[in-house]
């Protein structure tokens, strides 16, 4: 790993502010009087010289389409400090110099920040290697790092590589993955001013390297070993704090990981360290550097708002698991494990923090089970790296886009999209002009073909425009430099530009070739090779690389787009977006008027095609054929003919047959996938509540079966008995809790929040309850709906699935009916069943059982006296006994069948105690898992409330009768 | 078999209206005594406990004790295409799911009939057993109705104190508060419309207005209303139907710990 350190006032850095201007021999003026006028600034207070130097070099501004070059100032500064300054001081119109008169300058390239100026100077990519020629640098002997080799070298001999061939190699990183344990005190969350940390465990790991180096736990006490780890005991947190400290500089990792470390885990060990007054504990980086805290706030548009603490780690990359997963994943639960079953398939023990402190006051072997957790936690963090392919996909990312690798967590889109533009531009002598955000200007989005709502037993075949919007970009030469602005159009002939559909003129490629066609262009050639030596490639590490690259690839093509569009961006241009949407929707129009025209019975063909759906950048297309074979080749040729009459490279595809098709609405479809005749691939379901996360699991769940067994089995008759029978378990009490759990971020405190909502205020419930176990900002709060009194707000009425469990609290049916499952199963069976799916769905006879459950919370329970009803008819009893008078004659067979459900309990109790048992990985401990993202925990803790109630009325009929 | 046939139909109507805000489903249970139902709302809070005698109804047929799950919505649908002077006859067979309610006018040229889904419905059957009571209230039923009525205009909650000089309702909320007085008055021309106070022991109990105001829907069944308070125990709102039966609602306290904290779930 390289580690760069720019050393200031050495000029060894190159700082370019380039400003317009028309005069020439100038510079010496302009360097001296601008040197002036920084003097009575702030910045430049500790600078004897700030401007080092001016030049003047021929160069081409980026944005419209111009000819031949013009002279531009380039001002280089001594501190990368200064450059806003100066920018303010040109811009604002105050500057003059010499005898020219005063002026507002536009500067160029003035809001780049260091680093990525640094590197597109160079040519030094994310992750990337360069190699130094002897000579050309010098070792340096009193060295300022903890590096085994510190070298000097001046900036422009650097040879960096671009990643290809055998520079596409990754080193051998070392990843530490590392998790702490604290010891809260009851009910209170760990606070690192007040409470110890008591374990630390570390595991790492070199990249690609199926095995670990090593697995060491630091405990505070005595704890027994654990097979294949180390474990350390220490008596003083100071000294285990301490030697963790050293851990990170002696082992030396350039990858630092874990879950939350960078929100938590490595904020706590650093204040934890100043709370006990560590002077030696913050040096964790690679140079001398203190390692130093700060508060960040990143926004942005695809990924909201966050709150981030920052450590500043000089040398290596903290890469927290949760962040990255934030990213690139929507999940109803960020928690480990819920992530873990997810992706791992591996439910994971849950040891609340509350659990932790006991633990830790108990034996050795209390301490070793504590560790056991606490190393499953390190280790977790780095499978999931490993199955997700992160790493790989974000070093890939790096090299694509050129940007540090730290900036794809923390940073946006835009930042990619500038590296590369940058890049491109430095090598046509372009310069990006520093634009002040303008407002927000609106250009319509893409076009969809309004939908037929129906269920289509005959096969539909999809055809979708292979990376339209690049493809439309590189098609019609759309770019910066190719725009022409409102008088430019009078110097050229006709056919030297084309008009766009949004009535915005762009130069031909033959004219000027634009920057970003060519970006693109070069992005998707180096897709499509990563593709074919996808396949060509054996070694699985590789194949990894390679797809890894290819992804990173297409996803940097999208968002040049989408940075054109930006409104609030480095260098929007609305015109470009604009006009790319245009063609878009043109296209799909021009497609489907095409397909139903081409293929029709005048042209041969036994029916007419419809177009039944099209949003974007595809079209479904109903043929009207009997097999997927069909359909298949009917499509490939309609992609084949469409795709002639549109320029290169805009390529129309055919891509899937869905067969049966349920269309429910603009961007809600199921359907069966098929690529090839005789088998489906998968099941595909579009904006269907099979993947929403503000619904609760059951509506996920049930819809998902349905569609199984309307779209594999094709027997929606089976479908809707199984929605009735699930109907009916929720009207009974027979439905597990942890189905009908909704969560909802909590982004807001109370205050925020303009309408009261239902996980907010329970949140402010919870605190009250237990401070420690309420969830805090930014958590997902996980709820369900109790029943409330008529006409009770819905937001009173969530509580917490455990607080409901416990208490026996009976859920609102009526609202999970209602609010929950009536829409969704509508949507998919009002297009099968027609008017009727609501009486038959909701109104059958299958919603006259119900049961009511008796709640242990509310406030007349404690006055309530329980008269037992007969076991056989229901009817009130005046004592204790099973059964009435009237149905005594049936008691044995009515024992018998509480017995059988006795039975039924206690082996359900059975199975799920010991999978609990498994996954904790103890088969004689009394099982402590609270994970409230485990099904089995709800499941656990109602069967045993199940096993009480029976239990008590097989001691009525004990009762009863003597047998 | 079980038949039951009430004369004064309208009754039916009247106890169905009042109790179908605060229990949603509930078994009827049937026994040579009389029909009786007794149901808690859905949170736990309140609790309706009706009997009428057997004597009410001619004729009253209950071959052996059954209970006869309904819900009071359709309950309630099915009552209201009855006229007011109609005979209401409610009918059932063992084996059968369904409840026949048979409507006859007063003078027997109409007869409808209407047959409700039975439903099966599994739950405890709770009660609150009798006690002794620190202050019982005895007022005209609207004048309680019209005090709930009002005070809900200001606050969510009431709180009723008794004491020998009187009884006071007071509730306050974000518009303001408001305080209403009652002395005993013993002397009205009316015995309906006098106030009467046994008093034990004063109180000082606070309510949710919201279930007051369910309850007191019960009105039209009597022209009197009997508040029984225990302090730390629900409250008893009863209204005797006539001299066939009774409707009885409990109420639980509202703990006071937070003015502003309106959940009737206590936690």
């Amino acid at each position: 790993m390289l580690v760069i350190r720019a050393p200031f006032g050495v000029g060894t850095h190159v700082l370019i502010t380039v400003i317009k201007y028309t005069g020439i021999f100038a510079c010496e003026e302009f360097k001296q009087d601008l040197n002036k006028a920084l003097k009575s600034e702030n910045t430049a207070k500790n600078f004897t010289l700030c401007v080092l130097d001016v030049a003047i070099e021929e160069k081409q501004s980026m944005y419209f389409y111009s000819k031949g070059k013009r002279p531009f100032f380039r001002i280089t500064v001594a501190s990368p400090r200064l450059v806003p300054t100066v920018r303010r001081i040109l811009e604002e119109g105050d500057f003059k110099f010499g005898d020219y008169p005063q002026k507002q300058y536009s500067t160029y390239e003035s809001n780049i920040e260091f680093v990525v100026r640094f590197m597109v100077d160079t040519g030094l990519v994310g992750c990337g290697w360069v190699s130094l020629k002897g000579g050309e640098y010098e070792v340096r002997r009193d060295r300022s790092s903890r590096c085994q080799i510190e070298l000097d070298v001046k900036y422009n001999n650097l040879v960096c590589f671009a990643p290809e061939e055998e520079w596409q190699a990754i080193g051998p990183l070392r990843i530490l993955s590392f998790d702490i344990e604290c010891a809260a005190r009851k009910g209170i969350f760990p606070e690192a001013d007040k409470d110890r940390v008591i374990q630390i465990a570390n595991v790492m790991q070199i990249q690609g390297q199926p095995d670990y180096l090593f697995k060491v736990v630091f405990t505070l006490k005595e704890t027994a070993s654990i097979p294949g780890a180390e474990i350390l005991c220490y008596e003083h947190e100071s000294e285990m704090l301490k030697d963790w400290s050293s851990l990170i500089r002696e082992t030396d990792p350039d990858i630092l990981t874990g879950y939350n470390i960078i929100n938590f885990d490595i904020p706590y060990l650093m204040n934890r360290a100043a709370a006990l007054n560590l002077i030696s504990f913050p040096y964790l980086g690679r140079t001398h550097e203190k390692t130093t805290m700060s508060n960040t706030t990143f926004q942005s548009k695809a990924y909201g708002k966050r709150e981030n603490k920052s450590t500043k780690m000089a040398g290596r990359v903290q890469f927290d698991v949760l962040q990255i997963l934030f990213r690139d994943q929507k999940l109803r639960s960020y928690s480990l494990n819920s992530v873990s079953y997810l992706f791992l398939g591996q439910q994971k023990e849950d040891v609340h923090h509350s659990k932790i402190t006991e633990l830790q006051e108990g034996d050795k072997l209390t301490r070793r089970r504590l560790a056991i957790y606490c190393l499953r936690d390190a280790v977790l963090p780095l499978r999931l790296l490993d199955k997700l392919m992160c790493l790989i996909n974000y070093i890939e990312m790096a090299r694509v886009t050129g940007v540090p690798i730290s900036y794809l967590s923390t940073r946006g889109q835009q930042i990619k999209v500038i590296s590369q533009l940058l890049r491109k531009a430095r090598e046509q002598e372009l310069l990006m002009p520093a634009r002040k955000i303008h407002g927000e200007e609106e250009y319509a989005g893409a076009t969809v073909i309004e939908p037929r709502r129906a269920f289509y037993k005959d096969p539909v075949s999809v055809l979708d425009f292979s990376s339209l919007y690049p493809s439309i970009m590189m098609a019609h030469n759309l770019c910066y430099t190719s725009l022409l602005g409102p008088g430019d159009r009078s110097e050229l002939q006709p056919e030297q530009y084309i008009r766009t559909p949004s009535g915005n003129y762009f130069v031909k490629a033959d004219v000027r070739k634009g920057l970003l066609p060519v970006i693109l262009e070069e992005l998707l050639k180096a897709r499509r090779k990563a593709k074919a030596d996808l396949k060509m490639e054996q070694d699985p590490f590789k194949k990894k690389v390679l797809d890894g690259r290819q992804l990173a690839l297409k996803m940097s093509a999208n968002s040049v787009y989408g940075f054109t569009g930006a409104s609030i961006g480095k260098l929007p241009c609305i015109e470009i977006s604009g006009s790319v949407t245009a063609y878009g929707r043109e296209m799909i129009g021009q497609v489907k008027d095409y397909v139903e025209e081409k293929f029709s019975i005048v042209n041969g063909y036994a029916h007419n095609a419809d177009v039944i759906y099209g949003d974007t950048d595809s079209v479904m297309v109903l043929f009207h054929v009997a097999t997927v074979k069909e359909s298949i080749d009917l499509g490939k040729k309609a992609a084949e003919l469409v795709t002639a009459n549109f320029p290169h490279p805009i390529k129309l595809e055919f891509e899937k047959v869905y067969f049966p098709y349920l269309l429910i609405n603009k961007k809600r479809y199921a359907g069966l996938y098929y690529t090839q005749p005789d088998k489906y691939d998968k099941m595909d379901c579009k904006g269907i509540e099979t993947v929403r996360r503000d619904n609760c699991t059951l509506v996920a769940n049930l819809i998902n079966t349905c569609l199984k067994k309307i779209l594999i089995e094709r027997d929606p008759g089976d479908a809707i008995e199984y929605v009735k029978r699930t109907i009916s378990d929720l009207m009974c009490n027979r439905v597990d809790i942890s189905q009908l759990v909704i969560t909802k971020e909590l982004t807001k405190s109370d205050k925020d929040y303009s309408a009261r909502q239902a996980h907010v205020v329970l949140a402010g419930r919870m605190k009250e309850r237990d401070a420690g176990s309420a969830p805090s900002l930014g958590d997902r709060v996980p709820y369900v709906i109790i029943a409330g009194t008529k006409k009770q707000a819905a937001y009173e009425k969530a509580e917490d699935p455990i607080y409901v469990l416990e208490n026996n609290i009976p859920i609102d049916v009526k609202y999970y009916l209602e609010q929950q499952l009536s829409k969704p199963l509508l949507r998919i069976f009002e297009p099968i069943m027609g008017d009727k799916a609501e009486r038959e769905l909701f109104h059958g006879d299958h919603t006259l059982s119900r049961t009511i459950v008796s709640s242990k919370a509310g406030g007349l329970t404690m006055f309530a006296k329980r008269s037992e009803t007969c076991i056989g008819c229901k009817s009130v009893l005046k004592g204790n006994e099973a059964v009435c008078s009237h149905c005594i004659e049936r008691i044995s067979e009515l024992y018998q069948r509480e017995v059988e459900q006795l039975r039924n309990f206690e082996e359900k109790f059975s199975r799920l105690w010991t999978q609990c048992q498994t996954c904790q990985e103890s088969l004689h401990e009394e099982v402590i898992c609270t994970n409230r993202d485990c099904t089995i925990f709800y499941m656990r803790t109602k069967v045993i409330k199940d096993l009480e109630e029976k239990s008590r009325i097989i001691g009525r009929f004990e009762q009863q009768v003597d047998w | 078999m079980f038949e039951a046939r009430l004369l004064n139909g309208s009754l039916w109507k009247k106890i169905i209206e009042s109790i179908k805000d605060v229990v949603e489903d509930a078994n009827w249970e049937c026994s040579g005594s009389g029909i009786s139902l007794q149901g808690m709302d859905s949170s736990h809070v309140a609790l309706v406990s009706l009997h009428l005698k057997s004597d009410a109804f001619d004729p009253y047929r209950c071959d052996r004790n059954i209970s006869l799950g309904l819900s009071s919505t359709n309950l309630s649908k099915i009552l209201k295409c009855s006229s007011n002077d109609d005979s209401v006859i409610i009918r059932t067979s063992e084996a059968s799911d369904n409840v026949s309610f048979i409507f006859e006018s007063s003078n027997s040229e109409k007869v409808s009939q209407f047959d409700l889904k039975l439903m099966n419905i599994d739950s405890e059957h709770l009660g609150i057993p009798d006690m002794e009571y620190d202050s019982i209230v005895k007022m005209p039923s609207n004048e309680f109705q019209r005090i709930c009525r009002d005070l809900s205009l200001l606050g969510e909650s009431v709180q009723i104190a008794c004491t020998k000089d009187g009884v006071q309702f007071t509730s306050s909320g974000s518009i303001g508060s408001g305080k209403i007085s009652l002395r005993p008055n013993i002397t009205a021309e009316n015995l309906d419309d006098t106030v009467n106070i046994e008093l034990n022991e004063a109180v000082l109990l606070t309510f949710a207005l919201r279930y007051l105001n369910f309850f007191t829907k019960a009105t039209s069944l009597a022209p009197r209303v009997i508040l029984s308070f225990k302090t730390e125990h629900p409250l008893v709102v009863e209204y005797q139907i006539q001299d066939i039966g009774y409707l009885k609602f409990y109420l639980a306290p509202k703990i006071e710990d937070d003015d502003t904290k309106q959940t009737t779930t206590p936690d």
